[in-house]
Formats: structure tokens, sequence, C-alpha cells
């Protein structure tokens, strides 16, 4: 339970991985309230995908736990995979169907009905732009703005309670990005919760309503938007936070010198 | 730029090899060296003119040159490709000089320069200083010839494999050249008379003149003081050298990624069938429509029964049919082989199964169906028109028994070798201009092949005892038993694959993901093999190849052949003692594989047994997520 008396969508709680020498992620813990819209940030390595990965399942943590709407992910799993839907980062789909053989595929595999699993693919095909001309070509062929897209798709396709999205917008053009905004939006607006990683600190003050910064594979600092910003812009905060120095006077000295 | 290049391929070998897949390797390396012993042996052997023995070594490395250039179809792209040095301005030349000298860094190209050192053999022998040189030189010039001949046909497939015609056309050759460098054998069930009698002359004109006989060639001139007839092959050999060298450079440039895009189905689905619609038959359809799209899985399909039909004709040439009615068990067994690494091809892909609750059970049995689906009815077939073409039709229960048991062993071990043997390679859309960049499977492809001929023994032996006993109604009980067997292969091996799905999917992803297996997250778990001392390992991999050797073409082979009455001596010790020690022999070998394989068994038992014993108590975090998994 939070301070609002609720279920988190999402509490994670000292997750913890090393790979040999190297440290990923460090006893993170952070908690997504229900019909939040939660911004991670971070910098390149911080072990941003590490954990989410950890969280959803794909990755086994060393120590902690990922609670999904209460129920422990990694003893329970079946019962919290059913209530997320994940955009993981990069990673491959069964290339040689189309966009919609993918999501009748996994409809069934899911155990949907053929009526809701046609309806809702031909829907998202069509926010995503994905029919028309796209129709007949394989995930293999497809951009890599198309590959987030039906990655979204995907996560959407079986109607979860919570988003995990792992840098949702790279890659996207602006028309689509500014659908899949509005798609978002009205998600949590219905009740439910998304969790979003980013690089992106603009992106993130746009959308978000709570906001996690993470360095160095534990989170720096979370809360409300304006907390973490306290008066300063998202980024000047995120650099202190995370502990760089830019300066201007900063560069290689041996470049266009 | 030789110096920087090897020391980035021994750095990128050493971070690759890891886990029971290595211990394959070693196996197959083992039989790669003792192969090479077996070349130089060759250039020993006493026959009646000297000439023969150059025939029969101009034959074996013929065999040799043409498993280097089939090579690249099975291991996929060489560890350092001109690609990774595209932005790098160094001339193509220099590039293709310093790719060539790491190209010689390699257990292979080692195991294959031993082999080749029998040219060097057969110049001792003729004696004489001269002839010696002569060999040293053509040995290394004709290593430089097979590595170089190897690498221009990697990128001839991997040029062809972009589309599906292109990747049956691969395919056929493909098969085409492992069948002659399988086959080859076959030269030596005529040994004793080759021996005696030589090749005939067209034959010995024809094969003299292939490349890989020039350096015998010149070694033998040189001996008789030819000069001529040194220099020339000699100068060829250098010549041709060369030419490779200067194609292969040529071909480093950018590639061309033009490639046919294959088309998905339009509109919305059908209503599917209560099978079809199932989660299971979501899979199997997702499966078929891979089978026939990706140029990789094309080429999977279409080796083993060309390799399977080509394999059986060959012996007609000698006059002997008696292979045919084997050619859908042959068939199904390499289907499994070039099915043993489906998990690893499909990349990360894993990570949709890994999300959705209980799908590892649909997602196994969805491959088994399809894999069966596509190699069944192609066996069966293959096995019905080969036992009434060839007219062996008294074959009849040795070749039924065979297709089931090898058919329901391959539907079983494809996805539990797929996700015990997982050979990462990267994702299929990163590879897509050069499909051939897939993991190396041969170390999966062997322990199927390994393991599908073990499970069929059951099937095989109530025809052993049929025949021994000459009663139809206890043969005909061996196809029975291979479809009892088999089934039950299918299912346990089904329900094995999906338990370690179950408990090591985050792993096999995070595998695929890097690559190889990264520190503390290894895929065996706790397993025995792992834990094992290096030399308990070795003990264990020993004894095992040893008892498959004794067991399978040491025992069985001649038993059956012995008991069909179809003999031929090839490399079966048993048939070349006397007749009354002939049943002794197989007796013996029957005895060694026991002991080896209790020897094998005891080293890992033992092992598993020390590793359950309890333990210290851990940190609780650890402790507890593991008796969940096994729990799971």
């Amino acid at each position: 339970m939070d301070s609002t008396g609720q279920t988190p969508a999402l509490a994670i709680a000292g997750l913890h991985k090393t790979f040999g020498d190297h440290l990923a992620v460090r006893h993170a813990e952070l908690t997504v309230a229900k019909g939040s819209f939660y911004g991670l940030v971070g910098p390149n390595g911080a072990g941003k995908t590490t954990m989410l990965s950890m969280a959803v399942g794909l990755l086994r943590p060393d120590e902690g736990t990922s609670l999904v709407f209460g129920i422990d992910l990694w003893q329970r799993p079946d019962e919290a995979k059913q209530l997320i839907g994940v955009l993981p980062d990069g990673l491959a789909m069964p290339e040689q169907l189309t966009g919609r053989e993918l999501l009748t595929y996994l409809g069934r595999v899911r155990g949907m009905d053929h009526d809701t699993v046609t309806a809702r693919a031909e829907e998202l095909l069509a926010v995503m732009e994905l029919d028309g001309d796209s129709e007949r070509t394989l995930i293999i062929d497809y951009s890599t703005g198309m590959r987030k897209k039906i990655g979204l798709a995907c996560a959407l396709l079986h109607g979860p309670k919570l988003l995990v999205l792992d840098e949702p917008f790279e890659a996207i053009d602006p028309v689509s990005a500014a659908k899949l905004k509005v798609i978002l939006r009205g998600f949590v607006a219905g009740g439910g919760s998304v969790v979003l990683s980013s690089h992106v600190m603009a992106l993130v003050e746009q959308l978000c309503d709570t906001v996690a910064i993470m360095g160095r594979g534990t989170i720096l600092a979370e809360g409300p938007v304006d907390g973490v910003r306290m008066g300063r812009t998202l980024e000047e905060a995120f650099v202190e936070l995370v502990g760089a120095e830019v300066s201007a006077a900063e560069g290689l000295s041996w470049l266009a010198s | 730029m030789v110096g920087v290049l090897i020391r980035m391929k021994l750095a990128v070998l050493r971070r690759a090899s890891t886990g029971s897949r290595a211990n394959w390797a070693v196996t197959g390396r083992l039989l790669g060296v003792l192969a090479a012993l077996g070349t130089c042996g060759m250039a020993t052997l006493q026959t009646t003119s000297p000439s023969t023995v150059l025939d029969l070594l101009a034959v074996v490395l013929a065999i040799w040159t043409l498993g280097w250039m089939a090579g690249p179809a099975w291991v996929g792209e060489p560890v350092l490709r001109a690609e990774h040095f595209a932005l790098v301005p160094v001339p193509r030349g220099k590039l293709a000089a310093g790719l060539l000298g790491a190209a010689f860094v390699g257990t292979t190209t080692a195991v294959t320069l031993v082999a080749f050192a029998s040219t060097i053999v057969f110049a001792v022998r003729l004696g004489g200083v001269l002839p010696v040189v002569v060999a040293v030189l053509t040995t290394l010039v004709e290593l430089t010839v097979v590595v170089l001949l190897s690498r221009l046909t990697g990128r001839m497939f991997g040029a062809l494999s972009r589309s599906r015609v292109g990747a049956a056309t691969t395919a056929v050759i493909t098969a085409v050249m492992l069948v002659v460098s399988s086959s080859g054998w076959i030269v030596f069930t005529a040994i004793d008379s080759v021996r005696n009698t030589g090749f005939s002359t067209t034959f010995s004109t024809v094969l003299r003149a292939l490349p890989s006989s020039w350096g015998l060639v010149a070694v033998d001139a040189a001996a008789r003081h030819a000069w001529g007839l040194t220099v020339l092959p000699l100068a060829g050999l250098v010549v041709l050298a060369a030419v490779l060298f200067v194609a292969w450079s040529r071909v480093l440039g950018p590639p061309r990624l033009g490639r046919p895009a294959v088309l998905g189905t339009a509109g919305q689905p059908a209503r599917a069938g209560r099978f079809l619609g199932s989660a299971t038959g979501s899979v199997y359809i997702k499966e078929l429509r891979t089978w026939t799209r990706s140029p990789l899985r094309v080429q999977n399909l279409l080796v083993p029964p060309v390799f399977a039909v080509l394999s059986c004709l060959v012996p007609l040439a000698f006059g002997s049919s008696v292979f045919l009615p084997f050619a859908g068990a042959l068939t199904a067994l390499m289907g499994a082989a070039t099915s043993a690494n489906l998990y690893g091809q499909d990349g990360t892909a894993l990570w949709l199964v890994l999300l959705t609750p209980g799908a590892e059970e649909n997602d196994v049995r969805g491959r088994q169906l399809a894999w069966m689906a596509l190699f069944g009815p192609l066996s069966v077939v293959l096995a019905l028109l080969g036992t009434v073409l060839s007219g062996h039709t008294e074959l009849w229960p040795w070749a039924a028994a065979g297709t089931a048991g090898v058919l329901g062993a391959g539907a079983g071990l494809v996805p539990l070798v797929g996700v015990t043997q997982l050979a990462p390679g990267p994702d299929p859309h990163r590879s897509r201009y050069s499909p051939m960049d897939h993991g190396d499977a041969t170390g999966g492809a062997f322990a199927v092949l390994v393991g599908a001929l073990a499970l069929t023994v059951p099937a095989l032996v109530p025809v052993i005892v049929g025949t021994v006993l000459d009663n139809a109604e206890v043969k005909a009980a061996g196809v029975f038993v291979g479809v009892v067997t088999g089934m039950t292969y299918w299912s346990l091996c089904a329900r094995a694959a999906r338990r370690r799905l179950v408990a090591k999917g985050p792993e096999l992803l995070a595998l695929m993901r890097a690559g190889k297996e990264l520190p503390g997250q290894s895929v065996e778990g706790t397993s025995a093999l792992k834990t094992m001392s290096k030399g308990r390992q070795r003990l264990l991999w020993w004894s095992f190849g040893i008892g498959c050797i004794a067991l399978f073409p040491q025992a069985l082979v001649p038993m059956a052949m012995k008991l069909s009455g179809h003999v031929a001596k090839v490399w079966f010790l048993a048939l070349y003692v006397p007749g009354p020690w002939q049943w002794p022999t197989i007796a013996f070998m029957v005895l060694v594989a026991a002991v080896a394989f209790t020897i094998a068994a005891r080293t890992f038992l033992g092992q598993r047994r020390r590793l359950r014993a309890p333990a210290p108590p851990v940190e609780n975090g650890t402790e507890t997520r593991e008796s969940v998994v096994r729990a799971g």
C-alpha cells in the first residue's frame, strides 16, 4: 500500500543485479501509483533497461522483488504477467510474420477469442498506420519506427492495466508520436498506469506526473515532476543529480581546431 | 595488420566458447584430429603400385578440400569479417592479407595442416630430400588455397542465401558437397581391390587434374626427377592461390544490400478451426510461415532430403541399392540436425514467450508439430519410395522401424537441444542481408545426431532379434516399438524442454541478448557439468565418445550387416577378423561401450550427487528464488 492507501501498480523493492564485477543495478526502489504516468530518466548505462527487464520478468534479479498490483512477479509470474504490457528496447520479434499475423498469433497464444483479436488488431494497425501499403510487409522488413509501433501494438493488445515501455518514442516520427501520446494519455485517464524510460527530458516533462532519475545503477530522486525539478528545468536537475559537469569550454582538443 | 587481426580473433574466440557447447566442439575437433592422422596413415599404405597410394591420397585430399568449401554453410560467417573494417581506410589488398593471416589461426586449420602433411609423409616414403622440400612447399600453398576457397564459397553462399531461390540453390550445392565429402568412404569399401589393381586410368587422370592433387603429382615427379611435372603443378598451385587471393580481395568491397522481399498474407484472418485457433495451433502456423518464408529455414528444410536421396543413390554406382530404403530415416536424421538451433535462430524473440503466461508449453509443442508436419511426410514418402524402387522389400522392417524411431526422437530432441545447446547468433532482423551469419550450431547438430541415433536403437532391437530368429512377426514388432518409443521421446523431451524454458527462460534470453554467457548469468545454473573439474570433464567426454564409437560403428552396424547378409567391411573391425572371431569381437565392442558409458554415467551422476548434498546456507535472496524456480 502506498500513502494514499492504494496498492501501487508497480513497486520495485531492492532490485539488484551484478554481471561478474560489473554492478548494473544497485538495490533500486521505486513505486508507481495506480493511474500514474511515470517517467524514468537517466544517462546511458545508468541501468534503466536492466532494472525494467528485472521488473517485468525478462531478467532474473540477484536480489529484490517486483510487485505488480501487489502480486510478486517472480513468485506468481502467470498472474502478474497477465496485468502488464511491455515494450522492450531493440529485441527481435517473430520476424517472418506481417503485423496483423503477429497480433493474431499473440492474441491466440494469450487465449483471446477470435472476434476480439481480429477487431483489436484492426484498430491497432490503423492507429499505428501499419495497414494499407504495409499490410503484407513482413516485420523483418519494417523500419526502426515501424518496429517500435508494432511492439507497442503487441504491448496493448491484451488490454493490460500497466504499461512498461523502454524508450517508446525513439525513432518514431512526430505524427506517430503525437498519436501515441493521445493513446497513452487516454489509457492513463481511463485508470491505466504507464512507466516509460526516455532520454528526452522535454517529453517526460510534457507527459509524466511522476519522475525518477536513475544514475550509477540506483534511483537518485523520485517524486512528482515539480518536486524533483524544484524550480529548475528537469534537465538541470538531472545533470546536477547525475553529477556530470557540462562546461562550454569542454571538447576534443584535436577536433576541428 | 596481420598481428593485430590475429590478436583480435583470439580475443573474440576466447570470450565466445563456454559451457557444454564447447565440449561438443572439443569432441568434433577430436574426430577431426583422428581423420587427419588417418589421412597421414594412408600415405604409408602398402600397395602393389606406389601410384595407387597417390590416387588414394588424392581422393582423401579432394574430400578435405570439399569439406572446407561446404564448411561455411554449417559454421556460419567467419569470426572476423571485412564488413567490420568497412570504414577503416585500409587498402583492400592489405585487409585481405590481414584477414587471411587471421584465418590461419584456428583448430580447423591446424587439423587440416596435419591432414595435408600426408603429402610430406608420402614424400618421405618415396625417399630423397627434394621431394620432401617440394612436399613442404605444396602443403603450405594447398592450405592457403583451401582457406581462400572456403572464404570465397562462403561469400557466394552468403550472397545467394538472401533470397529463397538462392537459399534453395545453396541447399542443393551444400547437400551435394556434403554427400561427396561424407560418401568418400565408399571408395574404401573397395580398398582391398584398389590396393592390388589401382583405379581405372580415366578416374586416375581426372583425379590428378584436380588442384587438390597437384601437390602429390609434383612430389611424385620430383622423386622421379621429372622436372617439368614437378614445376608445373607447383607453379599452378601458386598461381591458383594468387588468383583466389585477388578474387577474394575484390569481393571484400562494400556489400550490395539488395534482396527480394517476401510478402505475407493480406486482410483479416479467417476464423480458424479448433486446433489452428488454439494457442499451440497458432505457434504451429507461425512456425510453418517461418519455415517457408525465411531463406535460412528454407535451406535447413531442403538440405536433408537432397542429402539423404543422393547419399543413398551414390552406392548404386557400386551396384548396391541396399541403402535406398533408408533415405527416409536419413532425411529425418539430417532434418533434426539442421533444426537443432531453432531457438537460437529466432534470437531474442523469446521475450514474447517469456511475457505470455503459460506460453512455454504451447511454444515447444507448436514447434514440434511444425517440424513433424514438414519432415514426417517427407521421410515416410522417401522411405516408401526407396523400399519399393530398390526392390529390397525384405528390408521394410528396418526402414520403417528406423524412420519411425528417428522421427520421434528428432521431434523430441529439436526443441530440447534447442534450449539446452542454444548457439546465440545475431537477431534475424540484424542479419537480414546475411542470413548465413547465424550462430555456430555444429555442437547442437552433433548432439542431435548422436542422440537421435542412440534413441533409435530400441526400435531396431526387435528387428535384429527377428532377423536372427528368422521370425517375420518379431521383425514387424520393431515398427511398433519404433512408433511407441518415438511418441514417448516426443512427449518426454517436450516436457523437459518446457521445464527448462520455464526455469531458465530469462537466462536464455540474456545469453541471446549478449551473444555469450555473461558472468553470473549461467544458463546451466548449478549443473553438474559446469561445476565439474577439467579432469573429470575430460574423463566424461572421452568415455562418452569411446562408448559411442564402440557401440554404433563397431558393434551395431557390423551386427546389422552380418544379420542382413549385406557385408561391406569399410572400417568395421569385427568384419576384418577371421570368421569365428567376428561375433566375439562384436560382443567385446558392446562390452567396451557398456564399460565406457558406465564410467561416463558414474562421473556425471557422482558430481550431481555431490551438488545435491545439503550445502551451507547462502544469501537468503538467491536461496528462495532457486527453490521457486524448481517448484515452478
